[in-house]
């Protein structure tokens, strides 16, 4: 890092923080501090709503997904389109003409206060969790740059965040993710933009794009069906339509930001726009991977991408292993390397037979450097059990850091870390919200003054903000953070999913039948995790499901046994 | 509330306030759910041609 990159860095976080804090610094009722005074037009409601669910999980870890699995990723968001019009239809108006301040309010209305609370209860704990993975990811970053320990970078990020989420409320997140939306892609755009001037002179754009394609980088739609497949077209439609439904619809960190919107429409829009523009967003990040991949392809890459494990394993026993290594990874990249320039040279020939033959030898060349790669993961477990044997969430980075011009290594960093904030302000001023409206002031103090109220909601972001931070430093455990965050999403939301859709459209059905639906529910969801080797996506499904029929179930025999044990000689 | 007192309300306000292109949400609904299957078709042909 250059004095220009921390200036870019530094300045960037700067104006952000102090921007967020000053423009928002009065609130005095709850209405104004936890849903900006529900007076936002529709293009602010769109952008929270994308800054919201990108973190910078999406701009560290989504890159590497797509150099190490390919572009299958994408089908995740499939069902996303299909979602933002279901919940124009039938959530948006609901939650707009009850006037809640939380999802979880309009439970207690429609069902009971069990019901609500244990929709909260869910959310919570999920939310919570999820809050440190999106802290963590940015605290990576600070990590390799400045080499300090993830438990003390984890702490400076999230105090960033608290203190100008805890100060500005609902409005401060949505103004400031305004500015960090700009970062984010002025950022992501100048980065694809210097690697497409990366690639070798003699090399053009297309055939680049071909080499990855070639090493399966380019596997966009994957039509085959099968349940343990995490990305295939259906486990997008049907799994993702059900995670999108449950996260845009009854998640307060995403409910919370379109009830800002001054009106149904301008909340609809918001969400549409949202459907629109978020699954070609999330093809040019996973584009900007393969890309990163086809790089790679002409230059050698490190062994190992993330440095601070290198330097653990070299300036330990296994130096001579990883030393070793090394010199095989070199040897396999060269052998690639050539197999590389004898594919694209049939490419030119357009000799199809001898493409064919070119592809295969450069799918074998490809394996034998991914043999040597794996072995270095298990040599980094080895010296350390504690590590994470992958490194998909450094690939990026460790591009960015070596090869981006300086100036923009900061603005990516910049991009990067906007990214968390966004999100994770959201998600702060998410959880003290329900924690106020759903747990404060309906159980422990009803009566109070609004004032009282804005204190509490700023007390329980710090305490949020901590829990997040505690939980971030077991993030390292958790593999791909993309996908660790998402598998965390699916264990909750298909249960409180299924509570909503009853709420909605099963009119017969009371609190008691849906509160233990969803008990059961969750119960199977939990043994499904860990006890069978179905797709993660596939937990949404079935936790709504099971809520829907079990509830159903419930109401009919609890309609029917009353009137049986009541009058036993009918 | 009833969920068919629910659905009334969301018709209700949708009949209040058009949405800002293509005069009614039903067809702007369909508009979101047309550019996903032409995005959907577009990387298709992207995989068959590179993979």
């Amino acid at each position: 890092m250059r004095v220009i990159d921390w200036v870019v860095l530094g300045g960037s976080l700067v104006f952000i923080v102090t921007y967020g804090v000053w423009r928002n610094r009065h609130h005095r009722d709850m209405q104004s501090y936890l849903l900006a005074s529900r007076q936002m037009p529709w293009w602010a409601v769109a952008l929270s709503i994308m800054a919201t669910q990108a973190s910078a999980i999406t701009f560290l870890s989504t890159p590497g997904q797509a150099f190490a699995d390919g572009m299958r990723f994408v089908q995740f968001y499939f069902g996303l389109p299909l979602a933002m019009v279901v919940l124009s239809v039938t959530a948006v108006p609901i939650f707009h003409k009850l006037k809640v301040f939380t999802a979880y309010e309009y439970l207690e209305n429609r069902f009971d206060v069990k019901t609500r609370a244990l929709a909260a209860f869910l959310f919570l704990i999920q939310r919570g969790l999820a809050t440190g993975l999106t802290i963590y990811a940015p605290a990576v970053i600070l990590s390799v740059l400045l080499g300090w320990s993830i438990g003390i970078t984890t702490a400076v990020t999230g105090a960033l965040v608290v203190l100008y989420t805890a100060w500005g409320g609902a409005k401060a997140v949505n103004e400031t993710q305004l500015q960090q939306m700009i970062v984010i892609m002025a950022g992501m755009f100048l980065a694809f933009v210097v690697i497409l001037r990366l690639l070798p002179k003699n090399v053009s754009f297309v055939e680049s794009v071909a080499v990855a394609g070639a090493l399966g980088r380019l596997n966009a739609i994957d039509l085959s069906f099968d349940w343990t497949n995490r990305y295939n077209i259906w486990s997008g439609l049907i799994g993702g339509f059900f995670l999108a439904l449950s996260y845009f619809g009854t998640d307060q960190s995403q409910v919370g930001r379109y009830l800002t919107g001054r009106s149904v429409a301008q909340s609809r829009l918001g969400l549409l726009f949202n459907g629109i523009a978020k699954v070609p967003m999330q093809f040019l990040i996973l584009f900007v991977g393969a890309m990163v991949f086809a790089f790679y392809q002409f230059v050698m890459p490190p062994l190992f991408f993330n440095p601070v494990e290198v330097n653990k394993v070299k300036s330990g026993p296994l130096k001579g292993e990883f030393t070793a290594l090394e010199q095989q990874h070199a040897e396999a990249f060269a052998k690639r390397r050539q197999a590389v320039e004898r594919f694209i040279r049939a490419r030119r020939s357009h000799d199809a037979e001898r493409e064919a033959r070119a592809r295969a030898e450069l799918k074998k060349a490809d394996d034998q450097v991914l043999l040597v790669k794996a072995a270095a993961g298990d040599l980094i477990k080895e010296n350390d059990k504690k590590a994470d044997r992958r490194d998909t969430n450094y690939i990026f980075l460790r591009f960015v850091l070596d090869y981006l011009p300086a100036g923009l290594v900061g603005l990516v960093l910049a991009a990067i870390f906007a990214a968390s904030m966004s999100s994770s302000s959201a998600e702060l001023n998410a959880l003290a919200t329900t924690s106020v409206v759903d747990v404060y002031l309906r159980f422990i103090h009803k009566d109070g003054r609004e004032a009282h109220y804005v204190v509490v909601s700023r007390l329980l972001t710090v305490f949020w903000g901590l829990v997040a931070v505690a939980f971030a430093q077991y993030a390292s455990r958790l593999g791909t953070l993309i996908e660790a965050v998402n598998i965390l999403g699916s264990l909750f939301y298909g249960t409180i999913l299924g509570i909503f859709l009853v709420a909605f459209y099963v009119k017969r059905v009371g609190g008691d039948a849906v509160f233990w639906a969803a008990i059961l529910a969750e119960g199977l969801v939990l043994w499904m995790f860990w006890k069978t080797k179905v797709s993660f996506l596939w937990f949404n499904v079935a936790g709504c499901l099971a809520v829907v029929v079990l509830a159903t179930l419930f109401s009919l025999v609890s309609s029917r046994f009353p009137r049986e044990h009541a009058n036993p000689s009918d | 509330m009833s969920p068919g007192e629910n659905q009334n309300l969301a018709t209700k306000e949708s009949e209040e306030e058009p949405p800002p292109v293509l005069g009614t949400w039903p067809r702007l609904y369909a508009a979101v759910l047309l550019g996903l299957l032409v995005e959907i078709v577009l990387f298709y042909v992207v995989t068959r041609l590179f993979s």
